[in-house]
């Protein structure tokens, strides 16, 4: 063991009594920790446990009420994110933060003192391509940023912060929009890094599969408190997830039996143009039964958004026939679709599941102002809505003041809470759930997943759009993983394998003989 | 900020209780009053005096006040045509083009009676008040359907089209009422044939009963947006279009529908100037001016934020500052546009200080805690 001695000595970045009030939540309390040069040190903590505020006040956007920050063992009181950026902090936001219309090696140089008042390309270019290649980061410089995919994006960030010079490069989420082979490229640049005495710091909710692969030591934040600081040798998903949210967590789901009944959706080549006008869907065809998860597999962008949405009738079908509980629903509006027992539950919490400045009981009458029961004569039954809102509320555990606050105040994971009660309590024939675990925490994954199969379980036939090969094969009854519009194949789960799905979500064919 | 040892902090509010929005209001109006001042100084009236004038005019004379009253009704109207439009997101600038369509509708049902030229030519007013005023909410309701039909199926600007259907309506006007236009007054003022005097509207103590209709129409249209489908709906697209149409909203016919019912109710606006308010009965020469003042309706709506409640005393405010500011602006002997002027302070002291309606500044002693917060994130 180190003596702690040595460990300021090589720390490059060390926090002391970080505090920082907000009343309600997302406060950070007494946080200490040190970060070394060369050193993977993740960060993890639920949604709400302080990671946010504590990132915010490591790049200088909020400063901490109480508590020091020591950079190469100099205090450091950082006004803003560009004395962080000076002192040495690069920073890659889960948001990009790029010019869609520029190039690659545009974006790297925007700001950079090197790329001079009079642009000097061939100086950054030749730079940049050195940083590619000893990270091993694949780009081509001059592609304009909107042809790229995420993680490809995710890598011009990456870069353009180690060009200006960043020692500790902090990264949010850095693996969430990421197909599994881009998911492991990033990992080896990542130990790359470190290896040439950088330090990196992810901040990560979930996947603790990968805070495992690749982190040296993790610090686990609870409540903005640091509950637990290990080597991550030695740990195991269960003790992470443990420390995490504070009780054991199941991470494996068993497979809950049920007997597959009639078909309730059958569709039939259907096609469908994306906002920008290309044929986002082409011709998928599959049928979900009563009972059965049908699980879509895929990174996101591969037409899964499209094909949710052409269900739900937010999207009309270029081709191809719905037909729900074996009537033709392709043309019915949405709001008729709704009526016909359709519940969906959309990828975009904010932008489209809810509405920010309403209160909970409005957002629920979302799913409910059509309904004669609680809009009788076309005049609100307010209280009728109110007493549904609060039973929602206990039975989906959704943490809340009360009803009347704007759904702006609730975390990710209880709007998500929400939003899924909503849905669920009108008990549709057919549920479609689109990432409904993107970004939440572990708790809350564990208890969405749960009333996913709840409702299997009362003969709802579920259509389940993932982005990770773990949930939709430990959920899914099938599996069907999406490419370019296309499904790969339907698979069974108990033949499905996870490198096999994986390959077909990038795009690779199954080899003939496994057909 | 640090004053001493004291920490003054620019907080963001989550919520905004009612009287909170009022004491706001009324702090920008005697902000405004004060910044004003400055105006009457320099016009070397005292402006104790001059406000004295204005306000004593507006709201305290016997002349003055059903003047007041009328503006007052109109500029009303004029801001729950914009409400309408503007809880569902979208910007009705088209108040004046919708009325000047309802005060050709108005005239156009007494042209077919064929109230030209016969200004004493009976019409039972049970009947020919009511086909007046409908006649005005139609070709309103028309005009503004058109705005709305084009956003809702093509998503084009409303703005722009609204502003542009207010041309046509200037004109179509003109074209109707000055030299040689079928509705022109047969004495020829370059302005319409007059009201027969049995559909004149009813008064009550002096004031037109469109008052009475201005005031019901507050209490419903509040009504409508706090407890009823239609209004959640018009309400739901505009906060999050995406989530109405997820929740089965239909985002072609919102704009439809809230540019038909704030067009509409221009035109009962028009109806009230031309054909209610004592002394006017005719779509009246400068009916331009009106025009122009109807565009108050959208600084009173956004002070209002959209509660057409809380646009009766603004509406009040306004309508008594147009007046007696052109008052006080003769008597006092003062340069042209004193009333443009007052008006013009008093909208961008309230407009700025709704700042307050977001923020709150927080004061914040030394060794204390802080107590009284909203949500940062």
């Amino acid at each position: 063991m180190p003596t702690d001695n040595q460990i300021k000595k090589n720390a490059v970045l060390e926090a002391r009594g970080i505090t920082k009030r907000f009343p309600g939540c997302c406060a950070n309390e007494q946080i200490d920790f040190e970060i070394k040069a060369g050193e993977v040190h993740a960060i993890l903590g639920e949604n709400g446990a302080g990671k946010t505020t504590l990132m915010n006040i490591l790049f200088g956007l909020y400063q901490p009420d109480e508590g020091e920050l020591y950079f190469d063992g100099e205090k450091v009181d950082f006004k803003s994110p560009l004395d962080a950026i000076k002192k040495g902090i690069g920073m890659v936001h889960q948001k990009r933060k790029l010019v869609m219309a520029h190039s690659v090696i545009e974006n790297i140089m925007l700001g950079h003192p090197h790329a001079g008042e009079i642009l000097n390309f061939k100086r950054v270019k030749q730079e940049v391509t050195e940083l590619c290649e000893k990270y091993g980061f694949k780009l081509d410089l001059n592609a304009k940023v909107w042809q790229l995919s995420e993680g490809q994006r995710q890598s011009v960030e990456i870069i353009k912060a180690l060009y200006r010079g960043a020692k500790v490069l902090i990264l949010d989420e850095p693996t969430s929009a990421l197909s599994p082979p881009e998911t492991r490229n990033l990992l080896d640049s990542i130990r790359t890094m470190a290896e040439s005495d950088l330090a990196v710091v992810p901040f990560i909710t979930h996947k603790l599969p990968v805070v495992l692969d690749i982190s040296h030591r993790v610090t686990v934040l609870r409540n903005g408190k640091v509950t637990a600081q290990f080597a991550t040798e030695g740990a195991t998903e269960k003790s992470l997830a443990k420390s995490m949210v504070g009780r054991e967590v199941i991470i494996k789901l068993d497979k809950v039996e049920v007997e597959r009944g009639k078909p309730v959706l059958e569709v039939e080549n259907l096609s469908a143009y994306s906002e920008k006008d290309y044929l986002a869907l082409k011709g998928v065809s599959f049928t979900i039964h009563e009972g059965e998860i049908f699980g879509i597999a895929g990174v996101s962008g591969n037409g899964q958004e499209e094909l949710a949405e052409v269900l739900a009738g937010l999207r009309s079908a270029a081709t191809g026939t719905i037909l729900l509980d074996g009537e033709d629903i392709t043309r019915n509006s949405t709001l008729e679709r709704w009526r016909k027992g359709v519940g969906y539950v959309p990828a975009e919490r904010n932008e489209v599941g809810s509405i920010a400045d309403y209160s909970l009981i409005d957002n629920v009458a979302m799913n409910y102002y059509f309904e004669e029961e609680y809009v009788p004569r076309g005049v609100i039954n307010y209280k009728g809505l109110r007493e549904l809102t609060e039973n929602l509320i206990a039975e989906y555990n959704v943490a809340t003041p009360g009803p009347d606050v704007n759904a702006r105040a609730l975390s990710g994971g209880n709007l998500q809470k929400l939003i899924l009660a909503r849905v669920l309590s009108r008990k549709p024939r057919l549920i479609i759930a689109s990432l409904p675990t993107q970004g939440l925490d572990v708790g809350a994954i564990e208890f969405v997943q749960n009333k996913l199969l709840q409702a299997k379980k009362d003969k709802a036939a579920i259509l389940l759009i993932s982005g990770e090969i773990e949930e939709a094969l430990s959920l899914s009854d099938r599996v069907a993983p999406i490419y370019e519009g296309e499904l790969m194949d339907i698979i069974p789960w108990t033949d499905a394998e996870r490198d096999n799905v994986g390959a077909m979500m990038a795009g690779i064919k199954p080899k003939v003989e496994s057909l | 900020m640090k004053i001493a040892e004291h920490d003054i902090r620019l907080v963001k509010r989550v919520e905004l209780p009612w009287w909170n929005a009022a004491l706001i209001s009324i702090f920008s109006i005697v902000v405004a009053l004060i910044l004003f001042s400055l105006v009457f100084v320099h016009s070397g009236v005292n402006p104790i005096n001059g406000f004295k004038e204005i306000f004593q005019f507006a709201f305290l004379n016997r002349n003055g006040l059903p003047l007041t009253i009328n503006r007052s009704i109109f500029i009303f109207l004029c801001t729950c045509a914009f409400i309408i439009p503007y809880r569902a997101g979208l910007w009705n600038i088209g108040m004046a083009g919708q009325l000047y369509a309802g005060a050709l509708g108005a005239f156009g049902v007494m042209y077919l009676f064929g109230a030209k030229g016969d200004p004493n030519l009976y019409i039972a007013p049970g009947i020919g008040i009511p086909l007046m005023m409908i006649g005005a909410m139609l070709a309103g309701g028309l005009i503004g359907g058109i705005a709305g039909f084009l956003r809702g199926r093509f998503n084009v600007n409303e703005i722009v089209t609204t502003m542009m259907l207010n041309s046509i309506g200037f004109w179509f006007v003109s074209y109707m009422v000055k030299e040689g236009g079928p509705f022109m007054n047969p004495v020829g003022r370059s302005e319409s044939f007059d009201l027969p005097v049995s559909v004149r509207a009813p008064l009550i103590f002096g004031i037109p009963f469109t008052l009475v209709v201005a005031l019901l129409l507050a209490v419903l249209l509040y009504w409508v947006f706090a407890k009823t489908r239609i209004g959640y709906k018009i309400k739901s697209y505009g906060h999050n279009p995406l989530a109405a149409k997820y929740s089965g909203i239909n985002p072609q016919v919102i704009p439809v529908l809230v540019f038909v019912l704030g067009g509409m109710i221009a035109g009962l606006a028009a109806y009230h100037y031309f054909g209610a308010v004592p002394g006017v009965f005719k779509v009246a020469r400068n009916y331009a001016e009106f025009g122009d003042l109807s565009f108050y309706g959208i600084i009173c709506g956004l002070i209002a934020q959209g509660n057409p409640l809380a646009a009766i005393p603004i509406s009040l405010l306004f309508g008594g500052l147009t007046n007696g500011g052109r008052f006080a602006q003769g008597k006092l002997q003062m340069g042209f546009g004193v009333d443009y002027a007052l008006l013009g302070v008093m909208m961008i002291t309230m407009v700025v200080l709704q700042f307050f309606y977001r923020y709150k500044i927080v004061w914040i002693k030394p060794e204390k805690e802080i107590s009284d917060v909203g949500i940062i994130r």
